[in-house]
């Protein structure tokens, strides 16, 4: 209901303001009416409204209802509608909707910006389902690191990114490992005091098993799909088999990112691999006990963006673009940051010099991995081979 | 038109609304698994591929294994102590026995997820199980979380309650004056649970049986949460088959198996049924 009101005070102030706009414009008439029309018609349809549709969990949805309320406040002719599809119940409907749109000739839909992963963007490229990106439409897309835009070919902008880091706790482990080989020696001179999730039911844990596996592989191998890389698996996964009884309860495996953060809050391990962003919230929500300190190690854990995408469907690209200009400026970074304890999708020189200094810890970078349908052999593998060898 | 078979047809028209709907929530749903289960995983052609992985594979034989174990386990002992529980309750006397008559079934009424959650903070590594023996010198409490004891005492308290309130309603049926007269003539406590209490409970207790053992079978949360690892219970396993590896139509043939598993069971709870009403 106070949304409601809100937005209908809003909307009361854009009329009243475009009202005003076309009496001051009286030095020339034919401008003048020519004008009075547009802001006429514009007030009548209640402005551009264009509609974003977003997944993933609760604190995305907070992110953008905050962004958006940000970017109404300063636009009076773009309003943003925000679907909010949860994790597990339709993001991969609303893809399906963008292919079945274009494949059967359709040339509208009502989806302006769809928001997803690296693996949506590659299922859309060959359909040529989304609209490319420069800093001509975008202008603050200049705060954008480069390669980043590169690897998706600009057909997408990655906005927010976090990443995959070793939480240990401090008053426990004076000195964290720097290196992954550092860290395979921690875990077998302290058994029991690491733990990594399950990893076909987390990131932070498969981020884990697929570092083991591909720090043996050339650093190429680690965003290709080529079969054959298979065959190269084979010393990671005795690794992990050799690792396996030094884990929690000489080979216990938690379902799911919390699952490791929970028996590190509770103090049962002393080291576990885990998102970023998770952990700083945890951190700053008192969840996780503020001994719990993050570090990178090096080869870094992967890690990788959210994007942001344009249906090439949408009719309302201006507007949109108007709104992806406003989600990469710093303010509305510093409340991703803020907010979702992710990184920024812009630049870290950019951001305040406080904000900076409070990541120094985590930003340091992470490697990205798309191996695309490898991923699944292997979670098969190691289910069969780790967790039941 | 005779009477009879325009009665016939009143019957039939009155059958045919939940038929219907048991077609379109059941029976097509069945049949569209067993066609999925038997198509070839790569898409290729119909076959038994999926079932034969599903019986070769030495990591899916040990969780059918261990899926049939723990259910067995855990419904032999749910029945076990919710029967003793519910004769307890039924002829027992106090001021105990009225408190626990109130407060058994609260379980039932605490959500799944929680009651995981809640058994894991009492029984985990460093729960409170742990905390509470430690002034008594106990440093070290068996592993129960992320092992088969923790399942086994997760469908024991998911499933006491509801079997206790069955049987309870069933004893309850049994007038006092049989036991009574059964105790006059000399019975002894066995005899009289053996040729009184049991035969005239048996059928609720079948009932109990059906609907634990369907429960532990296809249950996931508690599983998923504090199983271990591997072996997996197949529902815990079917939900990792067809959303982590993306395998649809193996995924299939473990729910069809699993149809099955349970189909077994609701056979002989049919059977009985059906001797009981003949016998009547």
């Amino acid at each position: 209901m106070f949304g409601k009101k809100k937005m209908g005070l809003i909307l009361s102030g854009v009329l009243s303001l475009s009202l005003l706009a076309g009496c001051g414009n009286g030095g020339n008439a034919a401008t003048a009416t020519g004008e009075a029309k547009d802001t006429k018609a514009g007030a009548a349809t209640g402005t551009t409204e264009i509609s974003l549709y977003t997944g993933g969990s609760l604190n995305v949805k907070e992110l953008w209802e905050t962004l958006i309320k940000d970017f109404e406040a300063k636009n009076d002719h773009v309003k943003v509608k925000l679907v909010y599809l949860p994790a597990g119940t339709g993001g991969a409907s609303t893809l399906d909707r963008l292919i079945a749109a274009k494949k059967s000739g359709q040339t509208d839909t009502d989806i302006d910006l769809y928001e997803g992963s690296l693996d949506d963007i590659t299922k859309g490229v060959g359909e040529k389902l989304w609209e490319t990106v420069d800093t001509a439409k975008v202008p603050n897309l200049a705060n954008v690191d480069e390669t980043y835009l590169k690897q998706v070919n600009n057909q997408a902008i990655p906005y927010r990114a976090s990443s995959v880091v070793l939480a240990y706790n401090s008053a426990k482990v004076a000195t964290p490992p720097k290196t992954a080989d550092e860290l395979y020696t921690w875990i077998r001179q302290h058994p029991g005091k690491f733990a990594y999730n399950d990893p076909s039911t987390g990131g932070s844990g498969s981020s884990f098993v697929n570092t083991v596996i591909y720090n043996f592989l050339p650093p190429e191998a680690m965003n290709s799909d080529d079969p054959a890389n298979m065959k190269k698996w084979d010393q990671g996964f005795s690794l992990l088999k050799e690792l396996g009884p030094s884990m929690y309860q000489k080979g216990v495996y938690p379902k799911k990112n919390q699952g490791t953060l929970d028996i590190l809050a509770s103090e049962e391990v002393d080291m576990v691999p885990a998102w970023s962003d998770m952990a700083l919230e945890q951190l700053a929500k008192g969840l996780l006990p503020d001994t719990v300190k993050l570090t990178q190690i090096d080869p870094a854990f992967t890690g990788g963006p959210s994007y942001l995408m344009v249906p090439s469907l949408s009719s309302k690209k201006e507007a949109t673009q108007e709104f992806l200009n406003f989600v990469l400026t710093p303010e509305a970074q510093t409340v991703v940051i803020n907010k979702m304890y992710g990184y920024p999708g812009i630049k870290w020189s950019l951001m305040p010099s406080e904000l900076q200094e409070k990541f120094n810890s985590v930003s340091s970078g992470y490697r990205s991995f798309n191996s695309g349908e490898l991923q699944q052999e292997i979670y098969k593998r190691w289910q069969s081979e780790v967790a039941g060898g | 038109m005779s009477s009879s078979s325009k009665r016939g047809m009143l019957g039939l028209a009155l059958v045919i609304p939940s038929f219907l709907i048991l077609l379109v929530v059941v029976i097509i749903p069945i049949l569209y698994a067993v066609k999925e289960s038997l198509i070839d995983q790569h898409g290729t052609g119909y076959g038994l591929a999926n079932y034969i992985r599903l019986f070769t594979e030495p990591a899916m034989r040990k969780n059918i294994i261990y899926t049939i174990n723990v259910t067995l386990v855990s419904t032999a002992l749910t029945l076990v102590i919710s029967y003793a529980l519910a004769i307890y309750l039924r002829f027992g006397k106090g001021f105990v026995v009225k408190w626990i008559g109130r407060l058994y079934f609260v379980p039932m009424f605490v959500p799944g997820v929680i009651a995981t959650y809640a058994i894991i903070t009492m029984y985990g590594n460093h729960g409170w199980a742990a905390r509470l023996l430690l002034p008594l010198g106990i440093e070290t409490i068996p592993r129960i979380i992320y092992d088969y004891k923790g399942l086994v005492l997760a469908n024991l308290w998911f499933n006491i309650p509801f079997a206790t309130m069955l049987l309870s309603s069933a004893l309850a049926s049994i007038p006092n004056a049989v036991v009574e007269s059964a105790r006059d003539a000399g019975a002894s406590t066995l005899q009289l649970f053996g040729r009184f209490i049991l035969p005239l409970s048996y059928k609720t207790m079948w009932v109990a049986v059906t609907f634990i053992f369907m429960g532990i079978m296809g249950s996931f949360t508690a599983p998923f949460l504090i199983g271990a690892n591997s072996p997996q219970v197949l529902g815990v396993a079917m939900q990792q088959v067809f959303s982590s590896y993306q395998e649809t139509h193996t995924a299939s043939a473990m729910a069809v198996f699993m149809f099955l598993l349970c189909s077994f069971m609701g056979y002989f709870y049919i059977r009985t049924m059906v001797n009981d009403a003949d016998a009547s």
